[in-house]
């Protein structure tokens, strides 16, 4: 669309051109088709159901009845309702013809003596005329003759500007054979160099014969590829999305990874989560005198237990169950896990043992993941050696002691001091 | 708010910000007849019951306590409506009994509890017979935002015994050992945690290291097939 109006020079669309505003349908006819705003229920309906179509506030429903007068049941087509309108075998001339030729056809008796109904779509373009002087002041450019300027003028006129035709019926043995692209470049700018010259406006028509060039030539590529070549460039879109996916499976790994990282960074400070929650509950439970409820918000990479906030009766272990949607394997692994730390899964649910307990799993799930993670990151880094071996025969990468499956004790310790430090002495306190 | 009307069951309102907590003990003792009995082949006499943890009458605020067993019980749906809330009975099998107590208030939902019976242990005295078994757990009730009604009967429970209350199971005791176990359990997690996030960042610098020592290798190893 940009295209057009920068040919016509138009900021905005003007007039909207429908059917009726070129046939003229008449006004009857149409109102048919305009339904009232707010739909009626129809008779037989049942008032629930047409709530479910149309809501108080005026929306237009989602369905539309399309034969809402009869309610549900089929009716048959009504014939007959009016007169029937006679039709009359009538002689008519079309004015486009220059010739006054008589035609006939079936017409109904109403429009009689009305022109004929088709004669309108009969448009002449104008096409503007140049004086001898004015093509010396303004049109004369290289490569086009006078002669030819009044050949070309000459074509549009017979055919009215349909460039292929006027292309097609070029007179090869006086001048050049011409493209469609310079015949309409050639037209264009002397129709522009006129109407500036005549009225002194700069609204003219703007033909781009480059612009246009381009658009065939690649319309024509397009249209000549084999179809080895569309082939090959499925199967090159499709790879392409294959890198890209798997680019984005890569970012998001990492961008847990990360996430992970920050859980157990957060973990491992607990004053900053203690500071968390306690403002938490400051803010959502100030109305609740109990001070033993500083933090029973869990947070972090663990598990979401849901709040038990609403009034009524509740047991207290009902706090302490998993949430189910925290998956068979997540939960098989906690499991494990307190059996490994010899802990009951049931503790007696006082709030102190329900509040330690749920932080407690969320930290085995935490380690659960990070474990995971890290057996992943061993998987990546082995398969990166082989991969770096197989580049460079003889040489290879070394994965850090502390990252192989089984260290040493001291190293391991050597390695915790290290990179552990800073976080030592908030763990002990 | 000084007329009678007050607690009545549509009083409606809610005491908003109140919490109120009652620790129960539940479960069940069972004990060995020694042998088969003839008759219907049952094996264990068992008690499955609910009382209160702390030494009051729980019937101020629980109306009833059904106790639903086996369907291969004579109407297994068994309603206590006084304490002590228990039910004797004899069988051969473990299964689950679902125990729920009413409260005075209807506009307080029953709670329900989940308990399995149990009649065997491998400790040889309880095998013999001698001692009975017990399976027991610590509950909390706890009523949140509880209504006028049941904030007043809640408030009002007596002392149940002048004698001293016990439980088979010292819950004290329990209590504390499992608080003192989860804290250490935190801790060594803790630990772990640190030692494992320390481990996931060194594998991840390494993996990045790698993958450019990787990319150097290839970029030298194209130039070079060209050349």
């Amino acid at each position: 669309m940009a295209d057009v109006r920068d040919i016509l020079d138009i900021e905005v669309p003007t007039t909207e051109l429908t059917k009726e505003s070129i046939i003229g349908s008449d006004k009857k006819n149409r109102k048919r088709y305009d339904y009232n705003k707010v739909p009626k229920r129809p008779e037989g309906m049942h008032r629930e159901v047409f709530a479910l179509l149309c809501k108080d506030n005026n929306d237009v429903p989602p369905l539309f009845p399309t034969d809402t007068a009869k309610g549900y049941k089929q009716v048959r087509a009504k014939l007959g309702m009016k007169k029937v309108r006679p039709w009359k075998w009538t002689p008519f001339t079309n004015p486009a013809r220059t010739d006054g030729a008589v035609f006939h056809h079936w017409r109904r008796v109403a429009d009689a003596g009305k022109e004929y109904p088709f004669a309108k779509f009969n448009k002449k373009v104008p096409i503007p005329s140049y004086t001898n002087a004015e093509y010396v002041q303004h049109l004369v450019t290289n490569g086009w003759s006078r002669a030819e300027t009044d050949h070309l003028f000459d074509l549009c006129r017979r055919f009215d500007l349909r460039f292929i035709i006027i292309k097609d019926r070029w007179d090869r043995t006086r001048f050049l054979a011409r493209s469609v692209e310079d015949l309409k470049e050639r037209y264009y700018q002397v129709c522009a160099a006129l109407t500036k010259a005549k009225s002194h406006s700069d609204k003219v028509y703007i033909f781009d014969a480059e612009h246009e060039k381009r658009r065939k030539e690649q319309l024509k590529k397009l249209f000549e590829r084999t179809p080895e070549q569309v082939d090959e460039e499925q199967t090159l879109l499709a790879e392409l999305r294959k890198i890209e996916q798997r680019k984005k499976e890569r970012d998001r790994k990492t961008q847990d990874l990360q996430k992970l990282i920050t859980a157990a960074d957060h973990q491992a400070d607990p004053r900053k989560s203690e500071r968390k929650s306690s403002k938490k509950s400051s803010s959502s439970s100030r109305n609740r005198p109990n001070k033993t409820d500083t933090s029973h918000a869990v947070e972090s990479a663990g598990i979401k237990f849901p709040d038990f906030k609403n009034s009524g009766v509740t047991l207290r272990s009902q706090r302490i169950k998993l949430p189910s949607s925290l998956g068979q394997k997540k939960m098989k692994g906690i499991e494990q896990m307190l059996n490994e730390l010899n802990l009951e899964l049931n503790p007696p649910p006082t709030e102190q043992i329900c509040q330690q307990f749920n932080e407690l799993r969320s930290d085995i799930v935490l380690h659960y993941e990070l474990r995971s993670a890290l057996s992943t990151c061993d998987y990546e880094l082995q398969s990166l050696r082989h991969q770096y071996e197989a580049l460079a025969p003889g040489k290879t990468l070394t994965i850090p002691a502390a990252l192989l499956p089984k260290t040493e004790p001291e190293i391991k310790a050597d390695i915790i001091d290290v990179v552990g430090s800073p976080s030592m002495p908030s763990i002990t306190h | 708010m000084a007329s009678t009307n007050e607690f009545g069951p549509d009083s409606g309102g809610r005491m908003k910000g109140i919490t109120i907590v009652k620790p129960i003990v539940y479960g069940n003792v069972a004990r060995y007849f020694d042998k088969k009995r003839e008759e219907d082949g049952h094996t264990h006499q068992w008690t499955v019951y609910v009382k209160p943890y702390h030494n009051e009458e729980m019937s101020v605020y629980v109306k009833k306590v059904h106790f639903k067993l086996h369907e291969s019980y004579n109407n297994p749906n068994r309603i206590v409506t006084k304490p002590p809330y228990e039910l004797t009975e004899t069988g051969w099998g473990e299964f689950e009994i679902v125990i729920k107590i009413y409260f005075h208030d209807p506009n307080e939902r029953p709670v329900t509890i989940y308990h399995v019976l149990k009649l065997f242990q491998s400790t040889p005295e309880i095998q013999l017979g001698k001692e009975s078994l017990v399976s027991e757990f610590y509950e909390e009730i706890v009523f949140q935002d509880p209504t006028a009604l049941m904030q007043h009967l809640l408030n009002a429970s007596r002392p149940m015994t002048l004698g001293v209350w016990r439980h088979n199971t010292d819950f004290e005791a329990k209590k504390e050992s499992t608080m003192k176990d989860i804290l250490e359990a935190r801790n060594k997690i803790r630990l772990e945690v640190i030692d494992l996030k320390e481990k996931l960042t060194l594998a991840k610098e390494t993996i990045a290291k790698f993958k450019e020592e990787i990319a150097k290798i290839s970029k030298a190893g194209g130039s070079l097939s060209v050349a």
